[in-house]
């Protein structure tokens, strides 16, 4: 092993066999770069007539960005197989930074690939990835790694293994319409949809593409294809409302009935939207005693409206 | 037999030698068994299996347990019923789809302890401590009472040792119908037998290996006409199209067959389940249909139906107990103080901190 400089046309960067890091450069990093250059040196193996990178994917973009022509690189030698390159590829980012899922799924599959034993990859890599050192978690991490450019949507919204799970009983070309609506949202947002399209197409044993036909999460799909901004929030409330129906209807209507009750500005009325509590919490907001006299003297007007006791009965609701 | 499906026995090597382990290894015969340092080399092994849960409970581990009685725990913010637990048993051979052991106890193998002489010690202990006081213990918490008694025989060796203490209920708590043992010895009368209950349509599809409902109603007969007293739980209770009808032909044939003055209490509960079970039991179950439901998050991180449909869940099954003058043998297992004021005049009992006690020790 020795540390030298190496100019990036001597490396194949095709061959991506080590690589299962996903994060690029930032501006930050680039910023550096071009003040001071690469200082921590790559790893490189070589192989038949070029060299390959084995650690140092961020590094070597970022000197493409700032046109470094040569850089530090620790050549290890030709006789240390794939598994053992990757190994050190591995834990040498393993001490830097927390993979995302997406990532750990690709060290899986290099690993497994490489020739690592499934025992193996269960029992000493697993509980270094911190997931769960069983079979099962090495199915979906495997099943993860073939998702191609879908990986990306996963790692930058770090998905977390139980939506992964729920993601990966969708068919391929499910998985492939559901990653491009939701490759905008949130990491919140793209779970809940998971999750949400998943109960429906359960609950109405039905495939992803039906249940998108229906004429109201089809409009709200358009919205999609238009660029809407508002597009995600309408597409989840409408799935709330599609797999939570009594409790959407029960909300909806309380909504309607408190917004029935024409409030003053500064008084509001909450309740438990699970409707596990069947009070009411009044929240009043204000600055003087004149002002809290007010607010009063208008709620207590307001008490002789029926819907008061229409409010209680929804929240006092028995049935199917 | 439920014990047919052991396909495999490890003995920690402390109790390797036991009479105990010598005892239930006569019957297991031709089952290969080796001798482990603990528990750990089982569940190293059963890691590597596509379905650990369901491979754990064919797998038989004969082992010392530290320690075995416990308060049940509840849920916080739920109506306790001043329960405690005995876990001689760990893990069930029985695979029901909604069963919270499969992820509480997830890569434990089915364990039996076998230091008897320090549960004794513990238990003796416990008696003392809790000298004057009223309590039902059972042993159905973290296992079936009696799916494993054929091996065990732990509900003669309890009732004997709980013969003579009436003022400790002992619930021995099954989905079988195991009850040969019990009922060839003379009677334990603070001893009940409880069975959980469900329409057949749901026993088929979620509850496998248990008995079949009938089995299970002809069992309780035979226990009270021997002089048992006895309980039932409808928990959990499964909502589904036709549940009514299901339900109370449950109810119907269970009162017109088991007279309501030896039933000792009757417990309700609605499915409830910890969200990372949601993710083993659709896993493991694929087609159960009964996790589609719609589910809120209660204020203890559990799904469950939302509160209308529990009330009126209640409602029904209280109703249609009181034909048979059976409504105030309820309580309701882990639910909200807001269920159970729902619900106060008519089970005609009750505290709002407390299931118990229960009307015939007040």
């Amino acid at each position: 092993m020795q540390i030298k400089k190496i100019s990036l046309k001597e490396l194949d960067l095709e061959d991506q066999r080590f690589r299962f890091t996903l994060d690029r450069p930032d501006e930050k990093f680039i910023r550096s770069v071009k003040e001071v250059g690469i200082i921590e040196p790559i790893i490189i193996i070589p192989r038949k007539t070029y060299k390959v990178l084995v650690s140092g994917w961020k590094r070597v973009e970022a000197a493409r960005v700032c046109r470094v022509i040569a850089l530090p690189a620790l050549e290890l030698e030709e006789k240390i197989d794939d598994l053992e390159a990757f190994t050190l590829a591995f834990f040498v980012s393993y001490g830097q930074r927390q993979f995302s899922l997406a990532e750990k799924a690709l060290a899986a599959k290099k690993f497994h690939d490489f020739g690592l034993g499934d025992r193996d990859l269960i029992g000493r890599i697993l509980p270094h990835l911190e997931l769960p050192p069983e079979r099962r978690t090495l199915r979906i991490l495997l099943e993860l790694s073939s998702l191609g450019e879908g990986l990306e949507i996963i790692h930058r919204k770090d998905w977390k293994l139980n939506t992964a799970e729920q993601f990966l009983n969708f068919s391929d070309e499910e998985r492939k319409w559901l990653l491009d609506l939701v490759k905008k949202l949130t990491h919140n947002e793209q779970k809940e949809i998971v999750e949400m399209f998943s109960t429906l197409r359960r609950r109405k044993n039905r495939g992803l593409k039906e249940i998108c036909q229906e004429p109201e999460i089809a409009s709200c799909l358009e919205l999609f294809k238009k660029g809407r901004p508002e597009a995600g929030g309408r597409l989840l409330s409408l799935l709330r409302k599609e797999s939570r129906p009594q409790i959407s209807g029960l909300n909806n209507e309380m909504d309607l009935t408190i917004k029935g009750l024409r409030l003053p500005q500064k008084v509001n009325l909450e309740y438990d939207r699970t409707l596990e509590k069947s009070s009411l919490r009044l929240v009043l907001e204000v600055e003087s005693r004149t002002e809290l006299e007010k607010l009063l003297h208008s709620l207590t007007e307001k008490l002789r409206d029926e819907r008061w006791q229409r409010l209680f009965e929804i929240l006092n609701h028995k049935g199917e | 037999m439920i014990i047919d499906w052991i396909k495999k026995v490890y003995l920690e090597r402390k109790v390797a030698n036991s009479k105990e382990a010598k005892r239930i290894l006569e019957k297991l015969k031709g089952i290969q068994a080796e001798v482990v340092e603990g528990v750990e080399t089982i569940k190293e092994e059963l890691r590597f299996s596509a379905d650990p849960v369901g491979e754990g409970k064919q797998i038989l581990y004969l082992a010392e347990q530290k320690s075995f009685i416990r308060p049940c725990p509840c849920t916080p913010g739920c109506v306790g019923c001043g329960y405690w637990t005995i876990d001689l048993d760990l893990n069930c051979p029985l695979d029901c789809s909604y069963c919270i052991l499969q992820r509480y106890l997830e890569g434990q193998p089915l364990t039996i302890a076998l230091n008897r002489d320090d549960f004794k010690r513990e238990l003796e202990a416990f008696f003392s401590q809790k000298k004057g006081k009223f309590l039902r213990i059972g042993t159905g918490e973290l296992a079936d009472s009696l799916a494993l008694d054929a091996l065990t025989e732990n509900s003669v060796y309890l009732a004997e040792v709980f013969r003579g203490k009436p003022e400790f209920l002992l619930e021995l708590k099954t989905k079988t119908s195991l009850l040969e043992s019990l009922l060839g010895i003379e009677p334990v009368p603070n001893i009940i037998l409880a069975w959980s209950l469900n329409p057949p349509a749901i026993i088929q599809s979620e509850e496998k290996r248990t008995a079949p409902l009938e089995e299970r109603l002809r069992a309780a007969v035979k226990a009270v006409a021997s002089g048992y007293r006895v309980a039932f739980h409808f928990d959990p209770i499964v909502h589904y199209p036709g549940w009514q009808s299901d339900y109370q032909k449950v109810i119907d044939t269970l009162l017109k067959s088991v007279p309501s003055e030896a039933i000792a209490w009757i417990s309700l509960g609605t499915l409830r389940f910890h969200p990372n079970l949601l993710t083993i039991a659709r896993r493991r179950f694929p087609l159960s249909p009964i996790y589609d439901h719609e589910f809120v998050i209660s204020w203890d991180g559990k799904f469950r139906y939302p509160r209308p449909l529990r009330l009126k869940i209640y409602e029904d099954f209280i109703d249609w107990l009181a034909e048979y003058k059976a409504e105030n043998k309820v309580y309701f297992c882990m639910e909200s103080t807001q269920i159970w004021k729902a619900f106060l005049k008519k089970i005609k009992r009750g505290k709002r901190v407390s299931a118990f006690p229960f009307p015939w020790q007040t």
